[in-house]
């Protein structure tokens, strides 16, 4: 068991093109239980991805079951390796924040229903569908391992509420 | 948050408004880089044909209102601007932002007296605290909508349910639509 400290903005590793892992060796094995100690040390923690403790290798765990938002739809703890998305649709937006971002908020556009492809610690290839927040979960973590933060993908500013009227 | 700036520095409030035009924002980040402050908070905004910019600055002690006072006066002598600085006391650095669940009420309708009073009121006898808020009169001179948008964090113990169904009777009475929902960002 090994909680890491969450590396913060502006650590290069955040902004960086994470590689692809190519033998789940027992490095990997004890990245991803490193994840899973971080994310559960984290009061709320949903999730963390390898370049948030440090590692620049396409990892992440979630788990939104125990997040109001998430309870009552999720797949519990996912440890996803090499995650891709084959497919994306909906949209929504919610308030993020993140602890690599620390006292910063901010509204980000997610879509709701993803189709996943992972390869899982014991080297099964899954596939499977997200939604809802678990959706935005994912998105958010795998977002990291392209070197992006919410900061990237912010959808509004609070003022931009309101169309502007013209005074020309 | 509990954030407590350094000792070290002054800290002032500058609030900066004009006629809109391209430039203001350079202008008086122009002023204020010269001078050596920094800017550590700041909500810039059109509001109406105005523009509006509120700023927490700092500059290491020791640094006085007074040359801040003198600089914009000579920037802004010739171009519409009017500047306002204060001078901030310790108690309000150093802050405690309210904790609680944070919630989005928009409220609309036809444009009448008393709209962000009442509301506001209402909330404010509650503890409700409020974070950001903006109003905009939209709709047509024959028939003028007033819209409110606030952002507030709920006290311990009122939930947003609760906070929807204080501002029920005042739905009715001003004849607006309003709607509470709940917006605590998500940690990720």
């Amino acid at each position: 068991m090994a909680v890491k400290s969450i590396v913060t903005y502006p650590d290069p590793i955040l902004k960086a093109v994470c590689s692809p892992v190519v033998t789940v060796d027992r490095n990997v094995l004890q990245l991803i239980e490193d994840l899973v100690d971080t994310m559960h040390a984290g009061p709320g923690s949903v999730g963390v991805a390898a370049p948030q403790i440090g590692v620049a290798l396409r990892a992440c765990v979630i788990d939104v079951s125990k997040n109001r938002h998430g309870k009552d739809n999720n797949h519990g703890l996912l440890r996803m390796i090499n995650p891709e998305i084959v497919e994306r649709s909906g949209s929504a937006v919610m308030r993020e924040g993140c602890m690599s971002v620390p006292d910063y908020t901010g509204d980000v556009e997610r879509a709701t229903d993803l189709t996943l492809r992972f390869t899982e610690p014991d080297g099964a290839v899954r596939e499977f569908a997200a939604s809802g927040f678990e959706a935005v979960a994912i998105q958010h973590e795998m977002d990291h391992l392209d070197g992006l933060l919410f900061l990237d993908r912010i959808s509004s500013l609070k003022t931009g509420l309101f169309r502007r009227k013209s005074y020309k | 948050m509990n954030v407590c700036r350094k000792p070290n520095l002054a800290h002032f409030a500058v609030t900066v408004i004009g006629k809109d035009r391209t430039g203001i924002v350079a202008d008086t980040s122009e002023v204020l880089y010269k001078l050596g402050c920094n800017v550590e908070d700041s909500s810039c905004t059109m509001l109406g044909g105005e523009f509006a910019m509120i700023l927490i600055v700092s500059h290491e002690k020791p640094f006085s209102k007074k040359k801040l006072e003198t600089e914009f006066a000579e920037k802004n002598a010739d171009n519409g601007l009017s500047a306002f600085i204060r001078t901030l006391k310790d108690d309000e650095i150093c802050y405690r932002e309210p904790v609680g669940e944070l919630c989005l009420i928009s409220v609309y309708g036809s444009d009448k007296p008393g709209i962000v009073y009442r509301i506001t009121r209402e909330l404010a006898d509650r503890g409700v605290s409020i974070m950001d808020l903006n109003t905009k009169l939209i709709g047509t001179v024959a028939d003028p909508v007033y819209v409110l948008v606030l952002e507030a964090t709920l006290p311990q113990g009122l939930s947003v349910e609760e906070a929807s169904g204080l501002l029920d009777k005042l739905k009715k009475e001003l004849s607006v639509e309003i709607s509470v929902r709940l917006i605590t960002p998500v940690s990720l």
